[in-house]
């Protein structure tokens, strides 16, 4: 016993120490692990179905971690410290596994494996996805690529996001076989996101060589506004047409009990752009709203040359979405994707509406 | 290596499928449960008293909110003092969950089996968009590898899309959007018969699937599943009873003579991953289909209930357990091999695109549909599919045949 109760007690103070750091390490980063505005208030509320109230509680299931990286900390330590990717090699059968996720090799009866660090240039093992349509805790990323990297000297895919210098990644830009380099953020933490890659087509051979190259070291295309012509005649009466139209549009959605749940909870004022006007798009909560006004600070601009393309996809004739990407369709933050396919999903609710109501 | 199947013959002789909806305000899942179950019993007019023992199929303890779900289960099934197990295989859960149960039974540790599937997807909400689906697939997200890929932005849509991009990359005149858009019209068709769809007024043109926006590239959104909440149950029983059962019923038993599983790595890479490939589907299919002695699933097979998750899937799985060649997966729609009077009708429920997916329900509604095809039309054979986990790694496949 006379043995035991120093050890506690240096166990007790080290927890000390690491609690005390791991203070200052908030204090002074005061990023949350959960957002705030992911977070619900405690509440409830009801909804009455056939005459009969049911009730939904605003609620949670949350764990937080302690979680040790045990035999990954290696790896993860060298990215955030070293800014170098290490791999383990079989010592038997000489096999290189990026990331390096396991100590011993199921093909040699567990052979052990020795890390060694790997390149930070590769080639793609096949065409990565991109999403566009991501989840509250990815939206700040998206659209974005997850692909899988074959680094030099590794025979394994490593799992990694794809981001082009150029703008919004779209298909083709990277394929399979695509040369990509590892780029390391410059804030790191030790975790996979320390790094993606960008194919080395947009990047400079002293930039290609460069070992732990950071993001702040790239070129980054700025958003940028389009400016179109001037306006033929031709181009304000189709102008005026289609505004006359998307505003007939608009009070049927807000009359719409399906179309409304599409932008249930939601609310933004949009300025949208074209070659011959601009007007004022309201969402607020169910209600949908066109109005001939100049928005002096809306949430955020849309600007199509043509009209069109918009109306078409509040018709549910082709996704903005899909305008987006194909670069019909510029807006002015990314992170208001969420917004397009809210107006996707508006569009496509009263369209299903309609339809349902006619086959039954 | 060849194996031999030793065990007693297993046979379903009830089933069932609550409503599948988009939300359930109405019941949680304890209720939902307990439906199928009292109707999957009624089904094949016995009490639960005669129910050796369950199997639940439930995948995600964050969407049920508990990391036991199926505990208060037990006795509002009425299966109090039996013995009860709970499988997750990711999406496949409900296949695995048959397998289990198809392996006690036929061992000969119990006669009759309750096998339960039940999920309550969309309560999970994000407070931030207002809307259930993002957080429905945040959830999902949970399932991705920890270490490497969770923080990521790890998604079921871009996983799944990695491995049939990776396809694309080796079969690139395969899985054209024209025909992945008919497949999604085609089914949008079938489920206009089955009145616990999702979706079962849903019907959309080709025209529409392809200009529904992208997801996740290459996947629009009238080529994914939808996430629903609903149960479904199966009665499976050993021979002898079952007949006995079936006698009383009226029903014929369907009997379960083919299974088969594998999972893959979930990495990808040299000696890893069959990248390019579902591989999972085809080793899964060809361990059922020696169990069933079948040679020729194109020729022996009449109706599949295959787990679409993305119609492009669809497509891969079915080359994948050889109703057509890889790389000419596009023959199912060109050759007209699942279009109306083709040789093998796939998902008559609509699938999971259409009559939804609550995924731990989600097989065993496969396998209620391919039952009811099989009893109600005279079928041979049918085969039930799932898959499951990152980049397609789970497979399974159970075959059913007519009495």
């Amino acid at each position: 016993m006379a043995l035991e109760v120093p050890y506690a007690n240096m166990v007790r103070l080290q927890s000390w120490s690491m609690i005390k750091n791991r203070r200052l390490i908030m204090a002074e980063k005061k990023e949350k692990v959960i957002p705030d505005e992911y977070i619900p208030e405690v509440g409830s509320r009801v909804v009455t179905l056939e005459g009969k109230d049911y009730l939904l509680q605003n609620d949670a299931m949350f764990t937080f971690y302690d979680r040790a990286a045990g035999e990954f900390s290696s790896f993860f330590l060298g990215l955030k410290d070293e800014k170098k990717i290490l791999g383990c090699k079989c010592t038997k059968c000489g096999l290189v596994r990026v990331p390096p996720m396991l100590t011993h090799c199921p093909d040699c009866d567990f052979a052990p494996t020795e890390l060694l660090e790997v390149g930070q240039v590769g080639r793609m093992l096949s065409t990565p996805p991109i999403t566009y349509f991501a989840t509250s805790m990815f939206l700040h990323q998206a659209p974005f690529g997850r692909g899988r990297v074959v680094l030099e000297g590794a025979d394994t895919a490593l799992s990694i996001l794809c981001y082009t210098t150029t703008g919004i990644l779209v298909p083709g830009v990277i394929t399979k076989d695509t040369e990509v380099k590892v780029i390391f953020k410059d804030e790191r933490v030790g975790a996979v996101t320390d790094i993606f890659c960008v194919p080395t087509s947009e990047l400079a051979p002293g930039q290609i060589a460069k070992k732990g190259l950071q993001e702040s070291e790239l070129n980054w295309a700025a958003p940028k506004e389009p400016k179109f012509p001037k306006a033929t005649d031709e181009d304000v009466a189709v102008y005026k047409q289609c505004f006359k139209e998307m505003q007939a549009l608009a009070a049927e959605m807000s009359e719409s009990k399906r179309a409304r749940k599409a932008i249930e909870g939601w609310k933004r004022d949009i300025a949208v752009k074209t070659r011959a006007g601009e007007f004022a798009m309201y969402i607020n909560d169910g209600d949908f709203g066109i109005k001939e006004k100049k928005l002096e600070s809306p949430d955020f601009i849309m600007a199509c040359e043509d009209l069109r393309t918009l109306l078409d996809g509040l018709r549910y004739k082709g996704a903005i979405t899909d305008s987006v990407i194909m670069k019909k369709l510029w807006i002015s933050k990314n992170m208001e994707f969420t917004t397009i396919f809210k107006l996707d999903r508006l569009a496509r609710f009263l369209a299903r509406e309609k339809k349902e109501q006619a086959a039954k | 290596m060849a194996r031999k199947f030793t065990g007693r013959k297993v046979g379903i002789v009830g089933a069932s499928a609550t409503p599948f909806k988009g939300k359930w305000y109405e019941k949680t899942y304890y209720e939902l449960g307990q439906m199928a179950t009292r109707e999957a019993t009624k089904d094949a007019a016995i009490s639960i008293k005669d129910v050796d023992a369950v199997a639940y199929a439930i995948y995600n303890d964050i969407f049920e909110r508990s990391a036991i779900p199926e505990h208060p289960l037990q006795g509002i099934i009425g299966m109090a003092n039996k013995p009860g197990i709970r499988v997750t295989n990711g999406g496949s859960t409900g296949l695995y969950t048959i397998a289990a149960a198809h392996a006690f039974v036929s061992a000969g540790i119990h006669d009759v089996m309750l096998v339960l599937g039940v999920e309550k997807a969309t309560d999970c909400f994000d407070f931030s968009s207002m809307s259930a689906t993002p957080e429905v697939i945040k959830t999902i997200g949970w399932s991705g590898d920890c270490w490497f890929e969770q923080k990521l932005g790890w998604s079921a849509s871009d996983s799944y899309a990695e491995v049939i991009l990776a396809y694309m990359d080796e079969h690139p005149g395969d899985l054209k959007p024209e025909v992945t858009a008919q497949i999604s019209s085609q089914l949008s068709k079938q489920v206009r018969t089955n009145p616990y769809a999702q979706r079962q007024f849903d019907q959309v043109t080709p025209e529409e699937v392809m200009n529904s926006r992208y997801i996740v590239y290459p996947f629009k959104e009238l080529e994914i599943c939808v996430y629903t909440e609903g149960a479904a149950a199966l009665i499976i029983a050993e021979e002898k009873t079952a007949k006995a059962i079936a006698k009383n019923s009226g029903k014929p038993v369907v009997w379960i003579t083919g299974i088969g599983e594998s999972n893959e790595w979930a990495y990808a890479g040299k000696n890893q991953n069959h990248w390019g490939r579902i591989y999972s589907h085809h080793v899964a299919a060809m361990k059922a289909y020696e169990m069933a002695g079948i040679k020729d699933p194109l020729r022996e097979i009449d109706v599949v209930e295959l787990h679409d998750a993305f119609i492009q899937q669809l497509e891969v799985s079915m080359a994948e357990m050889n109703f057509v060649p890889l790389g000419r997966a596009d023959d199912l729609v060109e050759d007209g091999i699942m279009m109306p009077g083709g040789k093998v009708s796939v998902n008559p429920s609509g699938g999971l695109i259409y009559c939804g997916h609550a995924v731990g329900a989600s097989n065993i509604m496969s396998a209620w549909s391919t039952r009811n095809e099989i009893i109600n039309k005279g079928l041979r054979r049918g085969l039930v599919h799932g898959t499951g986990s990152t980049i397609c790694q789970y497979g399974a496949v159970t075959i059913l045949e007519h009495d």
